[in-house]
């Protein structure tokens, strides 16, 4: 998939695919064109040339179809802030197609998992942010989709809510057989959940695979992911950087 | 089109317009939940019905009167239904931050851009029901005695069609307001010029093709069009009525069909709109390397310091960048220009010359006010950064008037002199018509300073409010008689001779600087106190 805006090319022949039942990992530094690709993969964004296909079905000429199967969460969340939660997450998984005594047990079973309960009927406006980040995470998983697409889904999130979502990923993607694609920037969150990895550095994949096998190709064996990372993008040696800014 | 996500998009819309306008919403109240303008439409209507019928009294002479009455001005209510929406909507609705009025927050579920449209312009009409009932109310009544029972159900069934035309009529201009682009290059702050520019063309197109009292008067009625009106979508309701009056029904349901033809046409171009910017596109951020800039020549000129101007040009930058901003800066000369095309220069119609001048006058202390009522709450909850910042609170509060003054008074002048060319005034009277605008705007520009020193609302609402409501609703209505004050006072001075003259010029002076200086201490003292602790 290639996508430009005006003279910038945000996305540059990117090619990869998550397979169900994966946790696939989309690393980069900032502007590198993940947000842009996950809003692709939604329809959201219209590629210039490529296609992108979810669960056999091609993005652009269904966008609606294949949002259904899809489970999103925006880097920044955009909820309807004058809403009480309760009502938000009935709204959105009313729009799924769940019906009423469906959407009441998976919105209830979520609040208690995350904490929210008790929560649940005041405005959003007066939630924190790690509150929002929790309703936009309900309401990207509420509707068992085949396929999430989570931007940096942990922001904001307590550690406890934090190990709980890590878990419940896992769990879908062994169990329910569910495809996961994920972008952050807390390498160490990527190392202990991800199967495989995509670098993506000015638009461009600049490595994909296994963590082990990114290792091997940075010559970095039984190095952690962040010094991998560094390596393969090419942002490895800091020193002039940190002597810079540290006058 | 799935109707069931549209009612529930609308449903959540209403509820979130219903709720942002309240300073402590209770989500359980029955005054938050979207039913409440069903119910108050209803009620309206039932109590105006009910009084109309009791307090007028059943008589043949009565409806001799009333009866032409109700079949002259009805059929033009639905026209009526479509210019109300829209004024509103370009005063209310295009002002909603693109955080709530972009489709951002519904566009990664399953619906279509259709959908929005239709749900996002069922809510704005839905809104603005109570008007119609309003109206439907004693009109009704009035039908009924008089033997219009079916017609006034057409009246209401084509003017809730309006309502829906107008509706999406503000959608099409909001969709257009929603793309993004902050680029501070010289190519960004032209095409942001343009935009502004063709924004506000499209509202005062709008708002002049809808406007029926501007159509009427500029065609001499609808009989001087003849036959030609009839391939206007904008009079089909009207024809439909006016037919269905003269008992041709068969021709009434055509334009009838025609008219929903029209609405269908106008949701389908909404929704192309808003399909184009459906997402949207990622601000382009460039960095240059190159040293700080000093501060700006002008500013520094007149007198502000270097963190004084560098607020100035943040100020300045929000003003023209941001998209919520942008009908502040229109909707003044919208207002201007209708009135100005209204009451421009015709045989037999003509206002005396320094008159109507003093509507650019009012145009630039219109925009005086409204900048300086939101200067300080249009900061949000970045104004912890002026907090943090080695900055007084004099000298926020020197900054924010030159933001308020500087892009007034570069209004007033050029407007009053071309609206001086317009009317035909010579210089000597233009100028003192120009020195008059300018008086009226640093008056209020003073008086809405103190007012957003005070009261000013940090809330992230769907509809930005910047001052408390109580405030806004203070601040325009003061600031509206001190600005008629020292503009109607300046034309007297200048339209008569003699002691009527003088006493204008001296009424004038007094208004002017006295409210300046009044609103000067309550600004000056009020940002002294803003600025000792933060308020949110």
């Amino acid at each position: 998939m290639t996508k430009s805006f005006g003279p910038v090319r945000a996305v540059s022949d990117v090619s990869f695919s998550v397979p169900s039942g994966q946790i696939v990992g989309l690393l980069g530094p900032n502007g590198a064109g993940k947000s842009t690709t996950m809003k692709a993969i939604l329809g959201l964004v219209r590629p210039d040339s490529g296609v992108i296909r979810v669960l056999g079905q091609d993005v652009t000429a269904s966008p609606v179809a294949v949002k259904r199967q899809i489970g999103y969460v925006p880097e920044s969340t955009s909820l309807y802030e004058f809403l009480t939660g309760a009502e938000y997450l009935d709204f959105v998984a009313d729009l799924y197609g769940l019906d009423a005594p469906t959407r009441t047990a998976r919105i209830s079973q979520f609040l208690e998992g995350l904490e929210l309960a008790g929560h649940e009927n005041s405005l959003i406006s007066g939630y924190s942010q790690g509150m929002k980040q929790k309703v936009a995470l309900i309401a990207g998983l509420v509707h068992h989709p085949r396929l999430l697409v989570l931007d940096e889904p942990l922001n904001g999130l307590d550690p406890r809510s934090a190990r709980v979502m890590k878990e419940v990923l896992r769990s879908l993607a062994r169990n329910e057989g569910v495809g996961v694609l994920f972008s952050t920037h807390v390498l160490e969150i990527a190392q202990a959940i991800c199967d495989q990895v995509v670098i993506l550095r000015q638009g461009t994949v600049v490595a994909s695979g296994t963590v082990d096998a990114l290792r091997s190709r940075a010559g970095l064996a039984g190095s952690d992911l962040e010094d991998v990372f560094l390596s393969l993008t090419g942002t490895g040696d800091l020193s002039d950087v940190v002597s810079a800014l540290s006058k | 089109m799935d109707l069931h996500s549209v009612r529930r998009i609308a449903s959540v819309l209403v509820a979130s317009q219903i709720r942002s306008g309240r300073t402590t919403s209770d989500p359980r109240s029955v005054f938050a939940r979207p039913f409440i303008f069903g119910a108050i439409d209803v009620a309206l209507f039932l109590v105006l019905f009910a009084l109309t019928a009791i307090a007028v009294p059943r008589s043949s002479s009565l409806s001799v009167v009333v009866g032409p009455l109700l079949t002259t001005a009805l059929p033009f209510l639905p026209l009526f239904a479509v210019a109300t929406v829209l004024v509103a909507g370009v005063m209310f609705e295009l002002t909603a931050t693109s955080k709530f009025a972009g489709s951002d927050a519904v566009n990664w579920l399953p619906v279509t851009p259709g959908e929005f449209v239709l749900a996002s312009s069922s809510a704005i009409a839905y809104t603005y029901s109570p008007a119609l009932a309003l109206v439907l109310g004693p009109v009704a009544a009035l039908s009924l005695d008089v033997g219009l029972g079916g017609f006034v159900v057409l009246v209401a069934f084509l003017s809730v069609v309006g309502l829906l035309e107008g509706a999406f009529l503000v959608e099409m201009v909001r969709s257009a307001t929603q793309r993004a682009g902050s680029s501070g290059g010289r190519r960004g702050r032209l095409s942001l010029v343009v935009r502004a520019a063709a924004l506000a063309v499209l509202v005062l197109a709008l708002q002049l093709a809808f406007n029926p009292v501007f159509l009427l008067d500029s065609i001499g009625g609808l009989d001087a069009l003849g036959t030609l009106s009839a391939f206007l979508p904008v009079f089909w309701s009207t024809h439909a009525l006016s037919l269905w009056l003269a008992g041709d029904a068969g021709l009434a349901f055509v334009f009838v069909v025609a008219q929903l033809g029209f609405a269908a046409l106008l949701l389908l171009i909404a929704a192309q709109l808003r399909a184009r910017y459906w997402v949207v596109a990622p601000t382009e951020f460039s960095f240059d390397a190159h040293a700080y800039a000093g501060a700006h020549p002008v500013l520094s000129a007149l007198g502000l310091s270097r963190a004084e101007a560098a607020i100035v040009t943040k100020d300045f930058h929000g003003l023209t960048r941001r998209r919520e901003m942008l009908p502040m800066l229109v909707v003044p000369f919208v207002i201007f220009l209708v009135i100005l095309l209204e009451s421009a220069p015709a045989p037999g119609r003509a206002l005396p010359s320094p008159w109507g001048v003093a509507f650019a006058g009012w145009a630039g202390g219109f925009l005086a006010l409204l900048l300086a009522t939101t200067s300080v709450g249009q900061e949000r909850r970045a104004l912890q950064t002026l907090y943090a910042a080695p900055v007084t609170g004099r000298s926020v509060f020197r900054a924010k008037v030159a933001s308020v003054l500087f892009p007034s008074l570069l209004v007033t002048v050029p407007l009053s002199l071309a609206a001086s060319v317009l009317f035909g005034l010579s210089w000597l009277p233009a100028g003192a018509m120009a020195l008059v605008g300018c008086a009226g705007a640093v008056a209020v520009g003073f008086w809405g300073l103190a007012f957003a020193a005070r009261y000013s609302d940090f809330q992230e609402r769907p509809r930005p409010q910047y001052l408390r409501p109580s405030a806004m609703i203070a601040a325009t209505f003061s600031g509206m008689i001190i600005l008629f004050g020292i503009l109607i006072a300046g034309v007297g001075a200048l339209a008569y001779t003699g002691a009527s003259a003088l006493g204008g010029a001296v009424v004038c002076l007094g208004f002017a600087v006295g409210f300046t200086a009044i609103g000067w201490y309550l600004a000056r003292t009020g940002f002294d106190r803003l600025f000792r602790e933060l308020p949110f």
